[in-house]
């Protein structure tokens, strides 16, 4: 007998004869407990097992090996080499190893092996790889769901909740079918409808509703790993949206799941397919595309491949199929070669790797929702069109009035740009500016050769919106031309135009819009340089010359600000020209600098402006100007009003905006799944690496899971029948794992991504098992496992706990109450549109861009995407439209899932962002700003305006201790706007809808603040 | 991880009225192993970080990684190689190359080496810096060079990820998340863990992913917070036009007070967290800008950090705020400056950069020093791989530049334990492959931890079934020959 053979008889000794409790369950209760300690080195990867020891295996863990000794010995856990280990003191000796961080084995995990050994060792599978069965339910005559939940909680000694308050119940349950709120009318209907039956019906009606496809199309989204647009560095746009509307059409049409599954894989391979199920197998397709660069297109092309197996195995199979990429699966009985053989399904898509407008194979499709996104755009265009022509029509008057005093204050010295006097000239590496009378300005000194020059001035201008460049021919410079360097010519490689407080720390950029000159050299011709505008982007490696244009005359260039820059008295500006380029010895010789405050023609051309025009007419009084002038000069003044620029640079949009909506209604291209003609060989690849060729392999699924059915062709479509087959134990239980989890927060499983020995186990593991059954057996009839979800007493709980059961079950996995939780962040902002009832309830189509802080997109592209919220009613679509750069997620939304990779588990967290996000999105401030103005209308009362905020945002009315303290909120914000009236009319522009004109402004604004706070509830962001 | 579980232990933990909970449900919940990967609480950004770190005394409480994207040439910048000059435009010997893989870019031309195209300074101690790099130059006797550094990837974001993540597919925590989860801060009104993006005018070819300071699986608490250079530093910070403070300030006790009502008739932990997560925000609203507005600073640290630093979003300026934040005692702060990709026009591009770059850089590391603070700050400074040896274009063209190259690289640290005026690991005679001492970002990731008291072995996170760490599965080192 070896030592530790006598100690654990020892240990055991007084423990409970094993025939007291009930047999230990492989599957269950041992499994588990391999699998977290010693499966990683024991397990079914040969390639890190070590001393030759699989425990997974009856037969490996109870043969001896070369000496004799047995991991396991049936009947005698005295003689188990295992038991030995994990109780050994010796560091040598002692299982798990040191070395691998892990704890020792708890008491009572000791037992329950050592318990299991005595039993004989049973064996058993994982129970996700048995096939689910309907068990006997423990209570007729109830919904089953019930009888499981209230079996195992009467094990515990406890008992499900009441039931939830009416209103807390409909609006729950409208906000997990829907993802929307309930209406005030349908939850008056509710509230007053007591038919015994009214809960049943209501649910009906929720899973009718057409916003019922939207929100399983949220879920669907997510798990597809759905983008508008490819993902990294190029992040082009893809026009896959028809797919998202097929998805939203599919669940409101109830399409069984495993037909939904075998088109999404498989459609193209169907007889005869359908356009739509050709657009179906786009799921296998919203993978990212890398377009980077550099980057070899067949690796991309195996990436995608693999991106589809792990997909299939997080969505459908809970499985983490990913970690078997590089090695057999340590824990789960996956081999590497099997899952290339998944692999193989997908390695034969006629597609190259490219990304983009290359990434065939596509299906042109024309999107039936395309036409109403048109005429909700032009109808825009048209009410921006309106706006301007009436801003232009109010601008006639100031116009008018002031005409007479710009004519005849203009005099035949009128200059509209002003040369630059500078209080001082520097430059970096040494050059010396001189400025002489005509304002030239002189280099001289050492001539290096790159430098930049900066002039630094206060101007005389209180306003300037742009400069003027002009470059000097110089008899002192290389053959009188232009600079001091060999050839005479000069580069301009950059322009940046600063402003300096003085005692100011910071300094300000100003940006620089546009750059014209008299001549640009042929930037092919001259190593990149050439183009005017290349000195607006900061790089050296381009620039501006006039090389080829004669060096003897004056070279001008004109650049124009982004916005007019207004100048305190104590401000300087610093204009700085950059000459950086590649060879260098190019730099100006002699220049002059001119600042204008006019706006229109004389920064875009090298023209004279308007009022130069004016000047030089002789023309002194305002009777005396010609029809032609006298528009000039209106043109003029537009240019420079800011409420009409404001109102034009809306229609502008409103264009943009149309122009894309036309062209969503041409042919799409979606991006689809379709066969090349020579299949491709598949292999195996070493580590994971793309181009390591191991063993080539043929299509098949990993065997432990199920069969092959016999008769299935060994394509896609055979693969999605495996993975739809009654025989698959995984694919029923993991979907309606998910659909609980839906209503419940979370799953019975929860990891939902992984039903392999490492994820955890069923809380309810009969009840799932029922749920998967009558799935299949319902024909994969998703609205009628919600609808029994929906039905239960389980469901319908209040989700109040006291302080006893939530010691006792913090988490809910008993299912004692219902679930308390917050609410998806897409659902909040649909929330806000609907209470406030500016939710635009239109279906499909293209996609929209609501309110994001502007320059979200352009600093993470450095400008290349510009981000323009939607003007609208397409601003006030729900979010599943909302456009969807991968590369950056919509800012408004929060724990969100990043649609990089398929995700299937809800993300929960709770931070300052996320309260700095509700209080400040301009989406719950335009939202709050409608409410405040439908409260005041609602009546005179204060009490009752309070109360209709809380009925349109909570779905109730107020409590009596919550009354008083949004009276106090309330006097405080309308004393505030009644005192600062320009703060109540900050608080009504948020948002672009347009308002009735409301007297009470001040009121609005308070009240408006109520509705943010009731929207910032906790009960307003939770299910509850 | 399961939040909902984390959350109502955070109740627990913390502070709360309305609602007593007795210790059982501690316990209850120890019993079900909640503990076993979550951190002691952890309140909005107050982190305190978890129970068992760090590991052994830290050498470093704060890290400021200066992130070069792109991939700065260790050939100009840093690994100083005499003899290629005397091999210019001769192709590189195959000994050397060693069927390396290239880019798409530059596999179908001739590999022609092309010599740095600077001299290079030697300083007190040793240390080679190219002469495009006066002021890093300067301070090189405060600087640790490891010219051996290596990776496996070849392209912008999958080298950057790794860089970033120790792993080359997106969805991993990031270093400063991982540090942010495991140490937590010692700041209460600001984030662990800051993120400031130097604000450029040319359209950068690589953009910078969220998923580089992203918190993987970890909650997303952890992932860095970036700081804008707009008018709003944290987006939505700003409350709207039209609402003051004083009048925020009511709403949210309304708030509060209702919220508060609720805990009592649901029992929710969760809501005493969100109240807390309010206050939050409402600090937050005034301790960033207070960050941000550098008019506090006397002219003569613009002075030493160059007059870019006046420009707000500029490297410079980002360099100023990162003491600032070190001070404040904000865990990881990473700056990250684009446009290292240099595979043209190295003198005129390259010097751009290094000009927007090197007096900042030089400047922090003398600033933290003037101010006692180097010795627990740990400066980073580097890219996601270096340049190959071969021109890229016509090598000996002033249009030629390099491609990238992973297979060695120079990058330097400074401070917070790490050894001064010390050079470590060399490469060939090519700059091209590693020849004595190598250090793969694996071990970079590890010393980074060691620096800040953590064991990168013992450090990890339970998800699905698996123990995951920065450093992955593969072999890992810290690198102890450069610790002081």
């Amino acid at each position: 007998m070896k030592p530790w053979a006598f100690f654990i008889a020892l240990l055991f000794a007084n423990a409970l004869p094993s025939g007291a409790a009930e047999p230990v369950q492989f599957g269950r209760d041992v499994l588990p407990i391999l699998s977290d300690n010693c499966l990683s080195c024991h397990g079914p990867d040969e390639s890190t097992r070590k001393a030759g020891l699989r425990l997974d295996v009856r037969e490996e863990a109870t043969r001896p090996n070369k000496d004799g000794i047995s991991a396991i010995v049936p009947n005698r856990p005295e003689a188990s080499e295992l038991l030995g280990r994990i109780v050994s003191k010796d560091p040598e000796e002692v299982m798990p190893t040191p070395k691998s961080h892990k704890p020792p084995l708890k008491p009572n995990q000791v037992e329950l092996l050592r318990r299991w050994i005595a039993e004989g060792a049973p064996w058993g599978r994982h129970w996700a790889f048995e096939p689910p069965r309907k068990s006997a339910l423990p209570f007729e005559g109830q919904n089953p769901i019930d009888a499981y939940v209230r079996e195992a909680l009467s094990k515990e000694g406890l008992a499900t909740s009441p039931q939830a308050e009416k209103h807390t119940l409909l609006r729950r349950v409208s906000f997990d079918l829907t993802g929307l709120p309930p209406t005030s009318q349908e939850l008056n209907a509710f509230l007053s409808d007591f038919a015994p039956n009214a809960w049943e019906r209501a649910v009906q009606r929720l899973l009718a509703s057409p916003h019922f496809g939207e929100r399983m199309a949220f879920w669907w989204l997510d798990v597809a790993r759905y983008a508008d647009t490819d993902g990294f560095q190029s992040d082009s746009t893809r026009s896959n949206w028809p797919w998202r509307d097929w998805v939203t059409d599919s669940f409101n049409a109830n399409t069984p799941f495993d037909k939904f599954t075998i088109e999404q894989f498989a459609g193209d391979l169907l007889p005869n397919p359908t356009p739509e199920q050709k657009i179906a197998t786009c799921f296998h397709r919203n993978h990212m595309a890398n377009g980077e660069g550099g980057r070899d297109p067949e690796e991309s092309r195996v990436d995608y491949v693999i991106d589809r197996v792990n997909t299939t195995g997080t969505a459908l199979l809970g499985l983490t199929l990913g970690c078997t990429q590089c090695h057999n699966h340590k824990f789960d009985p996956i081999t590497q070669a099997e899952y290339y053989s998944l692999t193989a399904f997908f390695n034969s898509i006629a597609e190259t790797g490219a990304a983009g407008s290359a990434a065939a194979p596509f299906y042109e499709i024309r999107s039936v929702h395309a036409g109403a996104a048109l005429l909700s755009a032009n109808a825009t265009v048209s009410e921006w069109k309106q706006s301007e022509a009436e801003a232009r029509l109010s601008a006639r008057k100031p116009f008018e009035e002031g005409l007479p005093a710009l004519v005849e204050g203009l005099d035949s010295h009128f200059q509209e740009w002003r040369p630059i006097v500078a209080s001082a000239l520097t430059s970096t590496e040494g050059t010396v500016l001189l400025q002489k009378s005509d304002h030239s300005i002189q280099a001289t000194g050492s001539n290096p050769r790159q430098d930049e020059y900066k002039v630094l001035a206060s101007t005389l201008l209180k306003r300037i919106t742009g400069l003027k460049l002009e470059v000097l021919p110089y008899s002192g410079n290389t053959k009188g031309g232009l600079s001091r360097g060999a050839s005479g010519e000069f580069i301009l490689t950059d322009l940046k135009v600063q402003v300096r407080q003085s005692g100011k720390a910071e300094v300000r950029d100003i940006a620089v819009k546009t750059a014209i000159a008299d001549f640009s050299a042929d930037k092919k011709a001259n190593g990149g340089y050439g183009d005017i505008k290349d000195t607006l982007d900061d790089d050296p490696r381009n620039g501006w010359t006039t090389k080829g244009a004669p060096q003897d005359v004056i070279h001008t260039a004109v650049f124009s600000f982004a916005e007019p820059l207004m100048l305190e008295s104590d401000e300087e500006i610093v204009v700085e020209l950059r000459q950086r380029s590649t060879l260098g010895d190019t730099n100006i010789g002699r220049f002059r600098l001119f600042a204008t405050d006019q706006a229109g023609e004389t920064i875009r051309s090298l023209k004279p402006g308007t009022l130069q025009t004016l000047a030089a007419s002789g023309i002194r009084s305002a009777s005396g100007l010609p029809e032609l002038l006298r528009k000039q000069l209106f043109e003029h003044y537009l240019e420079d009003h800011a409420p009409y620029l404001k109102v034009k640079a809306l229609l502008a949009r409103a264009n943009e905006q149309a122009v894309e909506a036309k062209a969503a209604t041409g042919p799409l291209k979606v991006m689809v799944l379709e066969e090349q003609k020579e299949p491709r060989d598949t292999f195996v690849l070493v580590r994971g690496v793309w181009d390591k060729h191991g063993d080539k392999v043929q299509p098949g699924v990993p065997l432990s899971i199920a069969p092959w059915p016999e008769q299935e062709p060994r394509n896609r479509l055979g693969l999605a029948h495996w993975i739809v087959s009654r025989k698959n134990p995984l694919t029923a239980r993991v979907v309606v794992n998910q659909l609980w989890q839906l209503l419940f927060g979370n799953g019975l499983v929860r990891t939902p991504e992984d039903f392999g020995l490492q994820g955890e186990r069923p809380s309810h593991h009969e009840l799932l098992d029922w749920l998967a059954v009558e799935f299949m057996e319902s024909g994969w009839d998703t609205k009628h496992i919600l609808t029994l979800i929906a039905n239960s007493e389980t469901y319908r709980q209040s989700s109040a706990v006291s302080a006893e059961l939530l010691s006792r079950d913090p988490t809910n996995r008993l299912l004692a109450r219902g679930s308390r939780f917050r609410l998806p962040s897409w659902m909040l902002r649909d929330a806000a549109l609907q209470a406030s009832g500016l939710l635009n309830t239109s279906t499909g189509g293209p996609p929209t861009r609501p309110y994001q802080p502007a320059g979200v997109w352009e600093e993470l592209f450095m400008g290349r995407f510009k981000y323009e919220p939607s003007l609208g009613s397409a601003q006030y679509r729900r979010t599943l439209y909302t456009f969807w750069r991968r590369s950056i997620a919509p800012t408004f939304l929060f724990d969100t899932a990043q649609r990089r990779v398929c995700e299937v588990r809800s993300n929960r967290t709770n931070t300052p962002l996320q309260a700095l996000t509700l209080l400040n999105d301009e989406t719950s401030r335009e939202a709050s700003r409608v409410l405040g103005v439908r409260a005041v209308m609602a009546g005179a009362d204060a009490d009752l305006r309070l109360n209709w905020l809380s009925e349109a945002i909570l779905g109730r009315p107020l409590k009596s201790d919550e009354t008083p303290l949004l009276q106090r909120s309330l006097k405080s914000a309308l004393a505030h706007y009644k005192d600062h009236p320009a703060d109540a009319l900050k608080v009504l522009q948020a948002g672009q809808s347009v308002l009735p004109n409301a007297p009470q402004q001040p009121e609005v604004a308070a009240y408006a603040l109520v509705a943010s706070l009731l929207f910032n509830l906790d009960e307003a962001m939770t299910h509850e | 991880m399961n939040d909902s579980l984390e959350i109502s232990r955070r109740y627990f933990l913390g502070k709360c009225t309305g609602v007593s909970v007795g210790s059982i449900a501690m316990a209850a919940m120890a019993r079900e192993g909640a503990f076993g990967n979550e951190p002691s609480p952890n309140l909005g950004f107050s982190g305190l970080g978890l129970g068992n770190l760090p590991h052994f005394p830290a050498r470093a409480k704060s890290v400021i990684f200066l992130t070069q994207s792109g991939g700065p040439s260790q050939i100009e910048l840093f690994d100083e190689k005499p003899d290629l000059r005397k091999w210019a435009g001769t192709e590189l010997p195959d000994s050397i190359r060693k069927g390396q893989r290239l880019t798409t870019m530059t596999a179908k031309q001739k590999q022609l080496i092309k010599p740095a195209a600077t001299q290079f300074h030697r300083s007190k101690s040793g240390s080679t810096v190219g002469e495009w790099l006066p002021y890093t130059a300067a301070v090189a006797d405060e600087l640790c060079f490891i010219k051996s550094m290596h990776t496996d990837e070849i392209n912008h974001a999958p080298a950057m990820t790794k860089m970033l993540t120790g792993n080359q597919i997106p969805g991993r925590p990031s270093i400063g998340s991982w540090v942010s989860y495991g140490l937590g801060s010692t700041n209460k009104n600001l984030p662990d863990y800051l993120v400031l993006i130097s604000k450029m005018q040319r359209p950068s070819d690589q953009p910078l992913y969220d998923h580089y300071w992203g918190s993987g699986f970890l909650p997303s608490r952890y992932q860095g917070v970036k700081l804008r250079n707009a008018r709003e530093p944290v987006l939505y910070l700003r409350d709207p036009d039209g609402m003051p403070r004083a009048l925020r300030r009511e709403m949210l006790d309304s708030l509060a007070s209702i919220n508060a009502q609720r805990l009592k008739d649901t029992g929710d932990p969760e809501i005493a967290t969100r109240i807390q997560q309010y206050e939050m925000a409402f600090r937050m609203q005034s301790s960033v800008p207070d960050l941000t507005d550098l008019s506090d600073e006397p002219a003569e640290i613009f002075e030493l950090y160059g007059p870019d630093s006046r420009r707000p979003g500029s490297y410079a300026a980002n360099c100023i705020l990162a003491r600032r934040l070190v001070e404040r005692g904000v865990r990881f702060v990473q700056l990250f400056h684009p446009d290292w990709d240099h595979h043209s026009r190295l003198t005129s591009w390259c010097t751009a950069r290094c000009r927007d770059t090197d007096q900042a850089s030089a400047a922090l590391v003398t600033d933290l020093k003037r101010r006692g603070l180097l010795d627990d700050t740990l400066v980073v400074w580097g890219g996601e791989f270096g340049r190959g040896v071969a021109g890229q274009g016509q090598w000996d063209s002033p249009e030629a530049g390099r491609d990238h190259h992973p297979r060695c690289f120079t990058m330097w640290m400074a401070g917070g334990g790490v050894k001064a005026g010390f050079s470590y690991g060399k490469t060939d005679d090519f700059s091209y492959n590693v020849a004595e001492n190598p250090v793969h970002v694996r071990d970079l990731h590890a010393t980074i931890m060691h620096l800040m008291g953590v064991d990168h072995e013992r450090f990890t996170y339970r998800l699905q079934g698996l123990d995951f760490r920065l450093t992955g599965v593969e072999q890992a080192g810290v690198v102890k020959d450069i610790l002081a």
